[in-house]
């Protein structure tokens, strides 16, 4: 490694000017995160322009700010509202706003906080020592890789379920049916869209999560009449006890790695990291029964490893050009108007954007801690608001948020009717999460199906003759066999005690 | 008061019945049916903030995306023709659409006053550096002996470069495996990876790949050579002159712009195209300014919609 680039990164990074616009993107990316429905994708775009007047690498150390800054804000709303605005957080809200329910947000929010900044740390020192090879490592998983980690991924998640496994499947399979939603990639025909211009591109994430946990959750409380669902308890906890922080050292370490692993893979691996982790988390703990009723591992583990692929999916992206999310796509399109073309030769053609962003990343992780500690009590307190005032207050701010996707009204309406699903599932004892699960993973793995068959004319032993797929079907179908071992014990006995 | 309310009253009805005398006398929206970020929106921006200058009015970019521009072109063919409202679409909104996309409500050359095509990038094929050709005519000869075996990557179907490779493979009377992507960035991924052979993909996306030796370039699909990659020889040197194949941006406006606004606009974007900053800009990104006029894109559009009708049909590529 060449060192003096890495001083001109650091006096790039250190420069009064770059930390302001640093501060700047992290502070505006904690707010939109923290609004629900508003993404760093919407505010990205209409920050754009802004940026052309900026230097370069003064442009990408703000939006790459705002898009971290996002992932932080992001969790204080699903652990405070059960709101997730990004597939991250969707597991997040699982755990996170149980514990909120039981009177312990603040502990909750700090976890994510210090999980999240430890995990940013730690994946900051890897892009900067080890980017290239890692690039050129994830490069080597192809069609038929993904698929099978998505496969694992799946059933691994099963596990997100806490309630009946029946309805968890259930909830998978209309959450792969919405997911097929718009132009099938390979054929390029246009699937359940109804003629609708709007459906054609698929239902927006964001659209699917406000309706069924925002719209939904308002729907049902309504339902409930003066009855307080939030905040029963009175708040204890505001910080982790030292007891805490030990039993969330390992939680943090494993969903660091998991994420800064994942997080490099440009076709998607960054969604699953939080959903890995929270299966390794439940797997591994000796009270998996606490799970999804407020294990503290349960927001630490998912909430560093979001945080650690966050930071390392920027690899692709400085390394080869290639973007691994729209918001990426984005902050290569602000490159371009620089005529600067994101690709191989940026590392060492411009040592300033390159090294002075990654800096920039470490530096943004401290304001972001700095920022959000103080702030938890603040949080805490915004979810006492009496329901007249909270509830128009999120459905403001989700449909904003919706519309900002595609200036479009027409996602107001579809999260409307989401909203209406969302109250039924409720009513119906089913969970949203698996579902968001199905609608993310479900034509991911499509598409990644296909285009292995594609390319193998149709022969399906590339699944087994390629190493890393085969790996990863194994652990697949061991951890299947875990799920229903169980069950199958269960009957023996019962059939030995008759 | 009365009287300034009755001079306010007279000063709107004059402008209203004189809007060319007075246009732009408000801020003019260019909707870009695409999502911040990509080449249109770049494009338009790179325009539109020239525009800016030359009409001494704000020029606002509007996204609107969603079906390969379908979504915001719709809302262009219905809006009021006053020159307030434009926009800037690629082949793919004004070209491919009307034979892809069932139900499309709107028809490119009825619905829009068409200003100037823009900009136009020709596509590169590239291959995989471990892929065992190094030419077009080693491309060819390797496809006829392994008929069905050559993968394609694209951008997605009926992408500018799906076409091209269309296109390609009928005029060469070879075929090979069509693997679409979302976008031109997995494409490029997997092709640098190794898992897909070919592509045809846009000069400014692949020409860093190629330069760092990650892809590698066989032929463009220009007239003649661009100056970004002098060594590279066109289709048309390797024997293919029917493959000449642009992806482009135009700039359009709702149907019925009254003549004097519409000439003030084709000469605003045409002036602020053919700026020498924006040229440079453009040449920078692998775009070629075009800047021509109403009717030469009319007679662009023609013939584009005819030949990729003929393609889509020859390939059989139908979304349904």
């Amino acid at each position: 490694m060449d060192f003096s680039n890495v001083e001109i990164g650091l006096a790039t990074a250190f420069s009064a000017w770059n930390i302001l616009y640093c501060l700047i993107g992290v502070f505006l990316g904690t707010a939109i995160g923290v609004l629900p429905g508003l993404g760093p994708v919407a505010t990205i775009s209409m920050l754009l322009p802004i940026t052309f007047g900026l230097e370069p690498e003064t442009a990408l150390i703000m939006l790459a700010g705002i898009y971290y800054g996002a992932q932080y804000g992001g969790s204080t709303t699903a652990i405070l509202v059960n709101l997730p605005g990004e597939s991250a957080s969707v597991v997040t809200a699982i755990d996170g706003y149980q514990l909120a329910r039981k009177g312990q947000a603040g502990k909750a929010l700090a976890t994510a906080a210090i999980g999240s900044f430890v995990a940013g740390t730690i994946a900051t020192l890897l892009i900067a020592l080890f980017a290239p090879p890692l690039a050129d490592m994830a490069l080597e998983f192809g069609p038929p890789e993904y698929f099978s980690l998505i496969v694992l991924g799946l059933v691994a998640s099963v596990v997100l379920a806490h309630g009946s496994l029946l309805h968890a499947f259930g909830m998978i399979g209309v959450g792969l049916l919405l997911g097929l939603v718009g132009i099938d990639v390979n054929s390029g025909a246009s699937r359940y869209t109804f003629e609708f211009p709007q459906l054609t591109d698929g239902i927006n994430f964001v659209v699917v999560a406000m309706g069924l946990f925002g719209i939904g959750e308002i729907i049902a409380n309504l339902d409930r009449s003066s009855e307080r669902t939030l905040l029963a308890k009175k708040i204890t906890d505001l910080m982790p006890s030292l007891a805490d922080l030990r039993e969330m050292f390992g939680p943090v370490m494993r969903g660091t790695a998991l994420g800064s692993l994942l997080g490099i893979l440009p076709g998607g691996g960054a969604m699953l990291s939080s959903f890995a982790s929270y299966a390794l988390e439940k797997k591994l703990s000796n009270r998996p029964q606490d799970f999804g009723h407020g294990a503290l591992a349960g927001v630490a583990g998912p909430e560093s490893a979001n945080n650690a692929g966050a930071q390392t999916s920027f690899i692709p992206m400085l390394t080869l050009g290639i973007p691994s999310n729209p918001v990426m796509a984005l902050m290569i399109g602000a490159l371009i108007v620089h005529g600067i073309q994101p690709g191989p030769s940026v590392m060492n053609e411009q040592p300033a954007l390159f090294w002075g962003v990654i800096i920039s990343m470490w530096i943004g992780n401290v304001m972001l801690l700095v920022l959000n500690l103080p702030l938890i009590g603040l949080w805490v307190k915004m979810v006492s608001l009496p329901y007249n005032l909270l509830y128009p207050t999120i459905l403001v701010f989700c449909s904003i948020g919706v519309f900002s996707l595609n200036n479009a009204e027409f996602d107001i309406y579809l999260m409307a009717l989401f909203g209406a699903l969302g109250y039924l599932l409720r009513k119906f004892d089913c969970e949203p999460a698996p579902l968001l699960l199905g609608f993310i993973l479900g034509p991911m793995m499509e598409e990644y199906l296909r285009r292995t068959l594609l390319l193998s004319a149709g022969d399906p032993a590339v699944f087994v003759t390629r190493p890393i797929s085969l790996a990863m079907l194994v652990v697949a179908a061991l951890l299947l066999a875990t799920v229903f071992a169980p069950f199958i014990v269960k009957k023996r006995e019962e059939a030995f005690q008759e | 008061m009365k009287l300034a309310k009755i001079a306010a009253l007279v000063g709107v009805a004059v402008l209203s019945i004189g809007p060319a005398a007075a246009y732009p006398d408000r801020p003019v929206t260019i909707v870009v049916p695409f999502p911040a970020g990509g080449a249109t929106d770049t494009t338009a921006r790179l325009m539109g903030g020239k525009m800016q200058e030359l009409l001494g009015q704000p020029v606002v970019i509007d996204n609107k995306p969603g079906a390969t521009g379908a979504v915001g072109a719709t809302g262009v063919a219905q809006a009021k023709p006053d020159g307030y409202t434009l926009m800037v679409a690629s082949i793919g909104t004004y070209a491919v659409n009307p034979f892809l996309q069932k139900g499309l409500k709107y028809d490119p050359q009825k619905d829009f006053d068409l200003i100037t095509v823009a900009v136009r990038t020709p596509n590169v094929l590239v291959a995989n550096p471990n892929f065992p050709v190094n030419s077009v005519g080693e491309l060819v000869e390797y496809m006829k002996k392994n008929p069905g075996k050559v993968s394609f990557a694209s951008s997605g179907s009926g992408s500018s470069d799906h076409l091209t490779a269309a296109l390609f493979m009928q005029r060469t009377g070879t075929n090979g495996v069509h693997i679409p992507y979302k976008g031109g960035a997995p494409a490029i991924a997997d092709l640098i990876g190794g898992h897909v052979n070919v592509s045809f993909q846009n000069l400014g996306a692949i020409i860093n790949h190629v330069k760092a030796g990650k892809l590698k370039a066989l032929a463009v699909s220009s007239e003649a050579r661009v100056p970004l990659m002098p060594d590279l020889p066109t289709l048309g040197e390797a024997g293919f002159k029917e493959v000449v194949v642009y992806s482009w941006q135009g700039a359009a406006a709702p149907k019925g712009l009254p003549a004097d606004v519409r000439a003030k606009v084709n000469e605003a974007a045409v002036g602020a195209l053919n700026s020498p900053d924006v040229k440079t800009k453009f040449n920078e990104l692998g775009f070629e300014v075009v800047a021509n006029s109403n009717e030469e894109f009319a007679k662009f559009l023609g013939d584009e919609l005819a030949r990729w009708k003929q393609v889509i049909a020859d390939g059989n590529i139908t979304a349904e």
